[in-house]
């Protein structure tokens, strides 16, 4: 019995002891000799075409940079770490990266997963440019940028657009998934706005294989608006085949990547907003094009090319502050970066359009519409 | 004699906990008061102090009541969520004062996961075995589904906790706080396991008509057992919510619950510092296969796991084996724990082998046939005679 | 009307799901928990049949074979050591083999989800079609009908069927009249497994991607109706499993849909409540 209060008592007072005297464990990047761009993004399951086409296209890029001798002749480092698209796998990958001396990242691929990465590097004033999380929350830190269009941009162009071409609207979304409700949710306010009637269902994260309900209620739709990632694109695209609904499937940028999903035997016509074309005859996107092609034998998608936008933004930033310290701290980098991105008369021509930012954090660049096989 | 060895054996135990636990606290203030605390390493003990505060808890009700239960992490889940509601609340009204947060905050989530356990020790009242397991799974995709759906608590995007991390970025001191949790809770449920209570409930277990019989109010214990785990389940979850952001439905699904119990079955049914050794070794290779392998190599977890699983599993209870496990475990499993070793391992064998007279599955099927099994009965036999009754 | 459809048909895949549950149970008295993962295996095996451009007939042979082979090596390698040990160590080595399968699947797939090919396709029926009713839920349907009625037959009229039924009632009488204990219970794993995979096949007809967590869900739905039906019973896993497709589908179609989750399990909760044995289930008295 006394042992055991011993070891209460001297519990209690080590609480106490550390309490009163904080001690200091950053310093993470004083060994490095290479600026560290980290990353988290889904490289296994349901979206792992996401991540690793960041994952390649960011490689792509700092190849490029490497190639050119880096900045003042400091090379440039790229990891990313695998996070199911899970949020809380983000956070602990976050830690990792930070202890391996991350200096600057680009953030995480998908939205939910990079929510917890932003609150993270927050705490830690460390600067993310996400190549592809769309949503708000995102980038509502002061630190936080991105290179593609914000949710709700993508569901007022989507309205817009529904509106002026069809009669009949519905709508599916996942409202277990922060960039489906983000899309959704500004697509039906713009929708009320133009006073126009549209059909909704949605469905979770735990009942995402079987649509059948969903498509069954919107079977007499022309349209049906999907803005979700592509792997339950596909499985509503298939059912709305076999319920025989021939309407029209938009979506957002989500679904890229459909095309690995759908078959001959899917004849409805599948449109989706997209920032980059890559049949474009523009000079930068075709070299971009070319040198993805020939590294990785398939044409690159649009994470891809928003993956090496995200690390040119960076390096140009970088570049034009004169960074001149390879072991510098997260935090004096991201005052660096930023006030540069948000200096007047910035402005990066990137392979997904030109783009600008403000102190939102969203950048300002002209989406396109593509169809599916055309 | 034996009464000698049967006290100093429970008493070297009671150590043997606070003990491992200390030892735990003191790596890492050890580690924070030298600078060389990891975030990482930090956010692991956090991990495995509240994996032993799920694992010792369950380890009450299927250890010691004897009942199976699938859905610990919907208590974990309850606690978690409003816990972290009211942490997030409280951190409006008083910023400042995060241990005090934490403290409230994990007495409401502990209560309101302590009201789910009245709730979910109710059919326990009335079903038995395998149909109560499944009904307890049951009541953990419930809550969870629940919660999914409260717009309150954040609906399908889960609860936005981000403000309340406790862990400040250049201090970690969380861990700190849970140790002493746990250092409670071991505290708490040894002492109910030692004193009548715990002998009540026991006998519960080993023959509830028996136990009914000599007086034991049954429904009290039961309702009992299941209160005090679904509070400690829920302070775990209160844990959990102060360290993660943002704290999601599908976390909490049945293979936590699953792990949790796995964690139990490892350690050794009814036996509090195998559930403490086998929850930290657990949280220990999670993380490692977690975070270290990234890639397709991340895939390799759920095999690894599986394998390790099956392999203990059959070593431990073939009956096949029997001899050979007599033989050989002293030596190749136990021998870090060399002292405490031949009476301990004996106990648990024991246990395992009383608990199925409640997880009832017909006893006399699985005792024909296979020329083996007659002597594990006899196995049996002996052993409860050589140790004498530990309870 | 639709609704009602596409509830019997998904109401039948649980029925044969929940079918190798309770066969299992009532047979070598353990809960399998690696039967989910079953039906993946053969979702998994039509996939590749398919993709090595063979026809859909073949890929079925392959799926069925394949996973009556899994279903008796998984008894023989992890379930059969533990015969006489404590029935919680044998749940906790079927999810440790459910478990395995999933980890392997991931690891030779990959954990995303992957479409099956397209020659896995019914032809639609216009006539049909219009109202909404697919061709996958009506064949679903007949044929899980077929199976169960051919499964009942099975049971009743031929000589293992009756061994089977012995040796569920009294493991030990069964022994003493001469029936071979081990191979009945290998003959229950082959039949359970070979259900999964026409399940897995009948999933796949509805939803055509294959994952590797794909029998994870189904297969605890599965469970939840075999101990809704009463576990051990056959009649019962029927009801319970399309009495669990018929609500899932009700309930999805409804404002409810986000609930459907709780109210499954819900269902489960009320009906052990009021009998405690399930809706088929045999009521057994504990003695001292």
């Amino acid at each position: 019995m006394s042992k055991k209060i011993i070891a209460l008592v001297m519990a209690m007072l080590m609480l106490v002891a550390v309490f009163a005297s904080c001690t200091n464990s950053s310093g993470y990047t004083s060994k490095n000799t290479e600026y560290f761009i980290g990353c988290t993004g889904p490289l296994t399951g349901d979206a792992s075409s996401y991540g690793i086409s960041v994952q390649n296209g960011a490689a792509l890029a700092i190849e490029e940079i490497n190639a050119d001798g880096g900045l003042n002749g400091v090379k440039f480092k790229f990891d990313i770490k695998d996070d199911q698209a899970a949020a809380d796998k983000a956070s602990a990958a976050y830690d990792q990266l930070f202890e391996a001396g991350m200096q600057i990242s680009i953030g995480s691929v998908t939205s939910g997963s990079c929510e917890a990465f932003a609150a993270k590097a927050k705490a830690d004033n460390l600067f993310l440019m996400t190549p592809s999380a769309s949503a708000d929350i995102c980038i509502a830190e002061p630190n936080a940028f991105r290179v593609c269009f914000g949710d709700p941009d993508q569901g007022i162009l989507a309205a817009d657009e529904l509106v002026e071409n069809f009669e009949n609207i519905g709508a599916i979304y996942d409202k277990s998934d922060t960039y489906s409700t983000g899309i959704y949710e500004a697509f039906a306010a713009r929708m009320a706005e133009l006073n126009v009637e549209f059909k909704t269902e949605s469905f979770d994260a735990e009942n995402k294989k079987d649509f059948s309900t969903q498509v069954e209620a919107l079977k007499d739709c022309d349209v049906i608006f999907l803005p979700f990632y592509y792997t339950e694109a596909g499985l509503v695209a298939k059912t709305a085949v076999a319920k025989g609904c021939d309407a029209v499937l938009f979506g957002c940028d989500g679904l890229d990547g459909v095309a690995d999903q759908v078959d001959e035997t899917v004849t409805n016509t599948i449109k989706y907003i997209t920032p980059f074309d890559v049949n474009s005859k523009e000079e930068k996107v075709a070299a971009f094009v070319n040198a993805y092609t020939e590294k990785y034998g398939s044409a690159p998608d649009q994470f891809a090319a928003d993956g090496y936008d995200a690390v040119m933004v960076i390096y140009e930033a970088m570049k034009k502050a004169n960074v001149n310290d390879v072991t510098i701290a997260p935090d004096a980098l991201c005052d660096i970066v930023k006030s540069t991105i948000l200096a007047d008369g910035f402005v990066y021509e990137g392979v997904t359009g030109s783009m600008t930012w403000d102190e939102s954090g969203a950048a300002t660049k002209t989406p396109i519409i593509i169809e599916l096989g055309k | 004699m034996k009464n000698n060895k049967k006290t100093t054996n429970i008493k070297f135990k009671d150590y043997v906990n606070y003990v491992l636990i200390g030892a735990l606290l003191l790596y890492g203030l050890v580690l924070l008061l030298t600078g060389g605390l990891r975030l990482s390493t930090a956010q692991l003990l956090v991990q495995m102090g509240y994996s032993i505060i799920l694992a010792v808890s369950l380890n009450l009700v299927v250890g010691f009541l004897g009942e199976l239960s699938l859905g610990h992490a919907g208590f974990m889940c309850v606690g978690a969520y409003v816990g972290g509601f009211c942490a997030v609340f409280l951190k409006q009204a008083m910023p400042e004062m995060k241990l005090i947060i934490l403290i409230i905050s994990m007495l409401i989530g502990g209560i309101v996961a302590a009201v789910f356990g009245f709730i979910i020790g109710l059919p326990s009242l009335r079903l038995k075995g395998d149909y109560l397991a499944i009904v307890t799974l049951a009541f953990g995709e419930i809550v969870r589904n629940v919660f999914m759906n409260q717009q309150a608590f954040g609906g399908a995007r889960g609860l936005t906790t981000g403000s309340i991390i406790y862990d400040t970025r250049r201090s970690p001191t969380l861990f700190i706080a849970v140790f002493v949790v746990v250092l409670i809770m071991i505290f708490v449920i040894q002492n109910l396991v030692k004193s009548k209570h715990g002998r009540a409930i026991t006998a519960i277990r080993d023959n509830e008509i028996a136990a009914k019989a000599m007086g034991i109010n049954v429904t009290f214990y039961k309702l009992f057992v299941f209160i005090i785990a679904a509070f400690f389940a829920g302070c775990a979850g209160v844990i959990y919510s102060h360290t993660t952001t943002p704290v999601l439905y599908s976390f909490f699904s049945y293979n936590k619950s699953i792990e949790i119990l796995v964690m139990v079955v490892l350690g050794g049914m009814g036996n509090l510092t195998g559930s403490i050794i086998a929850s930290v070794f657990i949280a220990y290779v999670n993380f490692i296969l977690q975070n270290q392998l990234s890639g397709p190599l991340a895939s390799l977890r759920m095999l690894v796991y599986a394998i390790i699983l099956i392999v203990v599993v059959i070593f431990g209870n073939a009956p096949a084996l029997k001899n050979f496990r007599e033989k050989y475990s002293i030596s190749a499993f136990f021998s870090r724990f060399k002292k405490k070793d031949a009476a301990n391992r004996k106990d648990d064998e024991a246990k395992w082998h009383r608990v199925p007279t409640k997880i009832k599955m017909d006893a006399i099927l699985s005792t024909d046939l296979n020329p083996n099994s007659d002597m594990s009965i006899h196995g049996d036999l002996g052993n409860n005679d050589g140790k004498g009754g530990d309870k | 009307m639709i609704t009602l459809i596409d509830g019997l048909s998904l109401g039948s895949i649980y029925a044969l799901i929940a079918l190798g549950y309770t066969m299992v149970y009532g047979i070598a008295k353990m809960l399998n928990f690696a039967h989910g993962d079953v039906i993946m295996v053969g979702a998994y095996a039509i996939m590749v049949t398919l993709s090595c451009s063979l026809s859909p007939v073949v890929a079925i042979i392959v799926s069925v074979v394949l996973c009556t082979l899994l279903g008796m090596i998984i008894e023989k390698l992890a379930y059969r050591p533990l015969r006489g040990a404590s029935p919680l160590a044998v749940l906790i080595t079927a999810i440790g083999v459910s478990y395995f399968l999933q980890g392997l699947a991931q690891i030779i797939f990959g954990a995303e989800s992957k479409p099956v090919g397209s020659s896995w396709k019914l032809p639609a029926i216009p006539a049909l079609n219009k109202h909404g009713i697919t061709t996958a839920a009506l064949v679903t349907l007949i044929c899980g009908i077929i199976i169960m009625v051919v499964l009942t037959l099975f049971i009743k009229c031929t000589k293992t069927g009756s061994a089977m039924l012995a040796v569920s009632e009294d493991r030990g009488a069964a022994t003493l009249m001469g029936v071979n204990v081990n191979k009945i219970i290998t003959i229950t794993f082959a039949i359970g497994s070979a259900l999964a995979a026409f399940a897995g096949m009948f999933y796949l007809l509805q939803i055509p991607n294959a994952e590797p967590m794909l029998g994870a869900m189904p297969g605890i739905t599965a469970f939840t109706a075999a101990v809704i039906g009463g576990i051990g019973s056959i009649p019962g896993a029927m009801v319970g499993g399309i009495l669990l497709g018929v609500v899932e589908k009700f309930c999805l179609a409804s404002p409810l849909s986000s609930y459907t989750v709780a109210v499954k399990f819900s269902l489960l909760i009320i009906i052990l409540l009021v009998k405690p044995t399930g809706l088929l289930g045999k009521v057994s008295r504990e003695k001292v």
